[in-house]
């Protein structure tokens, strides 16, 4: 007898495999992508990516979205092999929903983190083949606790909580320190801002790691390009449009570079 | 036993009567589509009636409870598998029902040596664009029926056709519009149940017959307001307005009271 709510278990069984194990071949550059974050404020979490995915030297694609939204209280933001990482997406967004629609009551938050924490595990063979690496953040809305949380995982499925903040991708180095110099000397700390300044903050710090990363997209006024920003609060999550980051872009960061 | 054909038929036909008899005391359900997307109605005794299935699909049902889980997991199996294999637009009642449920079902009810399935199914589809919602209904001997406007399950088809006609002459546009009319459509639809059983029974009280049961809205309130005192109202919406690709949500005890109409809503608790 079994409780019939493991979506994952039910592809399993059918025949699904995930995390197939493959070298990479020499000299063949992978797709990868890049700069993602996490912090705490005011409201809630903040998350967020830039656009840019890249092969190598080469860019693949600028209009990636790489802050997923899994269900209406969880996002998972990826960075590492963008193959990978959707297709983790989707098996969380199918477990979620499926979870919840045969048990009739959400999945725990907990049970979300686990949930990504084994699809990491059974990718490890690929991700040390080169094939699959995957960093993903999760962020959500912990019911149980009354309050939205960040964690962060390494490529074998270990999961860290981000008390204040989370970074991930080619480009986090740059902002980590940014992250931590303000979260400690800044006038008042992330958790303090309102969702404004919060935006600000995160267009700033992904505009410094496209700057020192050539594998991080910045903002393309040009062709209307803006990073992903999500929120998660109580009430779900929510995106800011990029009707209303462009005004913000231009009055508080593209006059600094 | 059932070898030569006749007796394969009059076994069918036993079990039909079997099953027609479980039905009796079920609670109907009833679908209606509004401007705000389905609303999905009936009242149960603790154990829901009304469910999620997938983004776009809700299920009612009547019967037996072990029997709609079953099928209830069948379903969402179905469902999940192949929005993931495929996409959650290839997910469509339709072919849950067509080429998964309705063919079970009906293997069920014919092989007599096995136990049928005691339900009755009401699949609510939310399209993708107003005007293209639809409904399908699944009998216990696995035939099925598509509607447009509203859909309705109660103990016999006697019933169903006189909850129907109610609800055809009702003007629905706002969702609480469509609350009200579900309401009083399933007032309709389990007075005439209630009035059937009284009758088979031989109460004295039972002798009008179920066709010349005063349908006026005071006389369903009143009725309403009995049933509430009992049972709990379920109701729940494929909701066009709700962000994000899952429509379907349970309305809660607060909703439902700014919803019903001024008759009815200080008995919810």
């Amino acid at each position: 007898m079994s409780l019939q709510s493991d979506f994952y278990q039910l592809l399993k069984e059918q025949g699904y495999v995930f995390g197939v194990l493959g070298q990479a071949a020499r000299g063949q550059e992978l797709t990868t992508a890049t700069t993602i974050l996490a912090f705490k404020y005011r409201d809630g979490v903040l998350v967020a990516g830039d656009r840019r995915a890249t092969a190598g030297n080469m860019v693949m694609y600028d209009r990636t979205d790489k802050v997923l939204e899994i269900d209406r209280h969880s996002v998972m933001a990826i960075a590492g092999v963008p193959a990978t990482a959707y297709e983790m997406a989707r098996i969380l967004e199918h477990s979620f929903k499926y979870f919840r629609r045969t048990q009739l009551q959400e999945l725990s938050f907990e049970g979300k983190l686990r949930a990504l924490s084994k699809l990491l595990k059974d990718n490890v063979p690929a991700a040390l083949a080169g094939t699959g690496a995957v960093v993903p953040i999760f962020a959500g809305y912990d019911f149980e606790q009354e309050a939205a949380k960040i964690y962060f995982y390494d490529i074998l499925g270990a999961e860290f909580e981000g008390v204040d903040y989370a970074v991930s991708g080619s480009g986090s180095p740059t902002i980590r320190g940014i992250l931590h110099y303000v979260n400690t000397w800044g006038e008042q700390p992330l958790s303090a801002m309102p969702e404004e300044q919060a935006t600000v903050q995160a267009l700033r710090l992904l505009t410094s790691a496209a700057e020192f990363d050539s594998a991080t997209g910045g903002v393309n006024r040009e062709a209307g390009l803006y990073p992903v920003i999500k929120f998660i609060t109580a009430s779900g999550v929510r995106t800011m449009p990029d009707a209303q980051l462009k005004p913000l872009f231009e009055a508080k960061v593209s006059r600094h570079v | 036993m059932y070898e030569e054909p006749y007796k394969w038929v009059e076994a069918v036909g036993n079990r039909r009567t079997y099953l027609d008899e479980q039905f009796k005391e079920g609670a109907p359900v009833v679908g209606v589509t509004c401007e705000r997307g389905i609303l999905l109605m009936t009242m149960s005794k603790g154990t829901p009636k009304l469910y999620e299935i997938y983004d776009r699909l809700g299920l009612g049902g009547m019967g037996h409870p072990a029997d709609l889980e079953k099928l209830r997991f069948n379903l969402l199996e179905m469902a999940h598998v192949e929005g993931f294999n495929r996409s959650a637009s290839d997910v469509t009642g339709g072919r849950l029902v067509k080429y998964g449920m309705a063919p079970a079902i009906k293997q069920a009810f014919e092989e007599v040596f096995k136990a049928p399935f005691i339900v009755k199914i009401l699949l609510a589809e939310l399209g993708q664009k107003a005007g293209k919602d639809g409904f399908l209904t699944i009998n216990y001997d696995g035939t099925f029926e598509e509607k447009s406007q509203y859909a309705v399950l109660a103990a016999t088809s006697a019933i169903e056709q006189k909850m129907a006609g109610y609800l055809r002459e009702q003007s629905i546009a706002s969702l609480e519009g469509a609350v009200d009319a579900a309401i009083r459509t399933w007032a309709v639809g389990d007075r005439a149940q209630r009035r059937a059983l009284d009758e088979g029974e031989g109460h004295d009280e039972a002798r009008t017959s179920p066709d010349q049961l005063a349908m006026d809205t005071e006389t369903l309130y009143a009725y309403l307001r009995r049933c509430i005192a009992e049972k709990t109202v379920e109701c729940a919406l494929l909701d066009r307005h709700v962000q994000g690709p899952s429509k379907y949500r349970a309305l809660g005890v607060d909703e439902l009271k700014a919803l019903l109409p001024n008759e009815l809503s200080p008995l919810l608790s």
